[in-house]
Parts: C-alpha cells; structure tokens; sequence
C-alpha cells in the first residue's frame, strides 16, 4: 500500500512534466512535426553523394558521412573520450594479474547452451565485419559492428567460462595491442593527407576525406580492381570504419574480461592504493 | 490534436527523465543510482531523435540501392526528391556520439563500483559515510 508520501512525489513529477511539456508546446520552444528542415541538414542530405558539388562525401550513407567526414574532429574527440574511459577503467585493476590459473576452474554452462552458443559464434563476427565494411553503405559504422562483436566475446565468458577466454590467449597485453593498432590507424587517416600535402608543397586539411579543387590531396572515391568495374570505398569513410571497429571490439572485449574477473582474484591483486 | 499528442510526447520524455533523476537523488544503493543514470541519458538520447522528426518524411538518411558496385551516382532530380523526403540526419549523429560517451562513462563507473564493493562490502551510500567516518574499516 502507498504511502502518502510516495503519492504526492509521483503527484509532483507528473504535474511538473505535464506543465513543461505544456509549455514547450503553447509558447513555440519545441519542434511540432516539422514540415522542412533546418538549413545545416539540407545542406548535408543534398550535398553528400552530388559528384558535382565541392562538399561531396561520396557515400550514400548520411550519417556516417556527417560523423567521419564533415564532422571527422568531433568524432576523433568522442574516440579520445572512449580510449580515456577504457583506460582509467584498466587502470584500477593494474595490479591485477590475469592467467589461466587464476581465473576460476573453467566449467561453464550446459552442453545444450554450449552447442546453440558455437553456431551463433559464427554468426556474431560475421554479422559485426558487415555492419563495419557496409558501414558507408548502409546504417551502421565501426562502432556499431565492435559492440556487435563485443557481444561475442561477452557470450562466450558466460557461456564457456572466463578461463578458457584467457587460456586461448585473450591476454591483456594482446588486447591492449590490438586497441591502439587501431587507435594509431585513425591517427595514421587523420594526418595522412596534410603530412603528404605538405610533402608535396599543396594546401591539405586535418581529417581530410576527398580531394578539393583548392586541396588536391585526398583519398579516392572508388577504386577499380582487376576486374572492370570499380569499388565504392567513399575515400577514409571504409578505412577509418575498420580501424575504429578493431579498437572498440579489443577495448570492449578487455572491459568485459577485466570486469567479469572472480572476487578472490581482484582480491588478491589489489586495486586501490591502500 | 496534433498539438495535445505532441504535448504527450513530450510529457513522457519529460516525465521519464524526472524519474530518472529522482532515483539518482533518493536510491541509496549506487546500482541503481547508476541504472537511473543511464535511463536518463537513454530518454534525454530518444527527445533528441524526437525532436528530429519530419512530418511525411518516408525514408531513413540514406540513399537507397547502393553497393560497392558503382553504376552511377543520383541525378539532380534523384537528390532533390531524397532531400525532401529523407528524415533530419543530425540529431541521428549527435545520439550515436552520445550514445559513445554514454558507454564510456558506464564503463568507468562500473568499474568503480566494483573496487567499492570489493574494499567495503556494500553499496549502499549510508553505511558507506558512516564507516568512512569510523575512519575506514577495511575489510581484506
């Protein structure tokens, strides 16, 4: 039975976002089922796959277009954010040693569990490198296809156990490695062209996807093979995908690792300064 | 009509959000602090994406029927007709980076509420003050 007390919060709450939504609406602060839309988005829906415009981004793909391309800074920003948070994270656990000895006896669930969960481990890294190679195609990016692939390797701790993880050599070093390859790749991608650029005395930008009549310096749109027709690889938008879908799956996979390890473990290791 | 619905949308988004931050405020347990935390980004994040709605706007922001193999780029006429019936990208970008930082900040204070409860043995806020005020009993 509610008390009184409960009842008038929930009272309270309900009034309070009644009358702010009231209010957005009556005095014209909030969007009602625009018709048109602002100048910045037409700007991007029109110009991101017109080949003769200046500002193309050649992929049909808007958003990803938009976060690596027009916004490519913001996005290596957010990345930054990511590596910091991951890495403050593993920092509290540094005195924690992770082997197979220590990581718990290894049994895992059921054989009905383990058999459903070998076919779907097929399936999860399959599904991931699409998302991340179709990522300036379709929606999706490399972040959404290493979270996919995070999910794996989330599955399979809690489904065979954290030991095997680390006895098939998931070690942290390893991981760790693997997350700032990819961290160096969009590194590599952001200062390729100005570095070449200036090698070669023209104009280049930071992040700099396509070339640009007063920039001439950029990565190609498509790229033809051996066979006769071309590829659309919409210039760093593929690149930059891949190398940030191997960063976000190491580091996930790491974080899940480091957090699903066994109580006498962290015990044994430390954590904090004492 | 239109307008009352759009009010009760944005009631609820509202109304989700305060409730949010109540837990955050009152719930002892840092759990559920941190539960509430991320409910409250997740609605602040679905207010984003509803104020980016286009009314009559039938396709997601992307040019449909493309793959790798290029057979040629959209006429002027083909652009013009997805501009007008594409939905607005740029709340989509601004909630995939939040969404990003989101996780980031989860990740850390999971992390964090780990070494709380291993070094205490509790997570609730209150016993949490009285024995850092009895001068931390640690428990090994």
């Amino acid at each position: 039975m509610p008390d009184l007390r409960t009842f008038i919060i929930a009272l309270s709450l309900i009034t309070v976002s009644a009358v702010l939504g009231y209010a957005l609406i009556t005095y014209g602060l909030a969007p009602v089922a625009n018709q048109d839309l602002v100048k910045l988005s037409r700007v991007y829906l029109g110009t991101v796959f017109n080949k003769s415009s200046v500002l193309w981004g050649a992929s049909p793909e808007v958003v990803t277009s938009i976060i690596w391309d027009y916004r490519g800074l913001d996005t290596v920003y957010e990345t930054t954010v990511f590596f910091v948070a991951v890495i403050s994270a593993l920092t509290l656990f540094r005195n924690v040693k992770i082997t197979p000895s220590n990581t718990g006896r290894g049994v895992g669930m059921t054989v009905i569990v383990k058999t459903v969960s070998k076919i779907v481990f097929i399936a999860i890294p399959a599904v991931a490198v699409s998302i991340t190679v179709h990522g300036h195609l379709t929606p999706g990016g490399g972040f959404q296809g290493g979270s996919t692939f995070s999910v794996a390797s989330l599955l399979m701790i809690s489904v065979f156990s954290l030991n095997l993880v680390v006895a098939r050599g998931w070690s942290k070093e390893k991981l760790l490695s693997i997350r700032t390859l990819g961290l160096l790749s969009v590194g590599f991608v952001a200062f390729s062209t100005p570095l070449i650029a200036s090698l070669l005395g023209l104009k280049g930008y930071l992040m700099q996807n396509l070339e640009k009549p007063w920039a001439p310096v950029g990565w190609p749109a498509e790229v033809s093979l051996a066979s006769a027709s071309s590829i659309l690889v919409s210039g760093t938008l593929i690149v930059l995908n891949i190398a940030e879908f191997v960063a976000v799956s190491a580091g996930l996979s790491l974080i899940f690792i480091t957090l699903s390890l066994p109580t006498n473990v962290l015990e044994e290791g430390g954590g904090v300064a004492r | 009509m239109k307008e009352f619905l759009w009010m009760y949308f944005y009631a609820v988004l509202f109304l989700t959000m305060l409730v949010a931050i109540y837990g955050i405020a009152v719930k002892p347990n840092m759990l559920k602090k941190i539960i509430m935390l991320s409910i409250l980004s997740d609605a602040a994040n679905v207010l984003a994406v509803v104020m980016g709605y286009r009314a009559n706007a039938s396709s997601p922001p992307v040019y449909p029927g493309y793959t790798f193999e290029v057979v040629d780029y959209p006429s002027k006429d083909a652009i013009v007709s997805f501009v007008n019936s594409a939905v607005d990208p740029i709340p989509q970008v601004l909630v995939v980076t939040a969404i990003v930082i989101g996780l980031a900040v989860l990740v850390f204070l999971s992390s964090i509420l780990i070494l709380i409860y291993r070094k205490y043995r509790t997570l609730d806020v209150r016993r949490l003050s009285s024995l850092i005020k009895e001068g931390g009993e640690w428990i090994e």
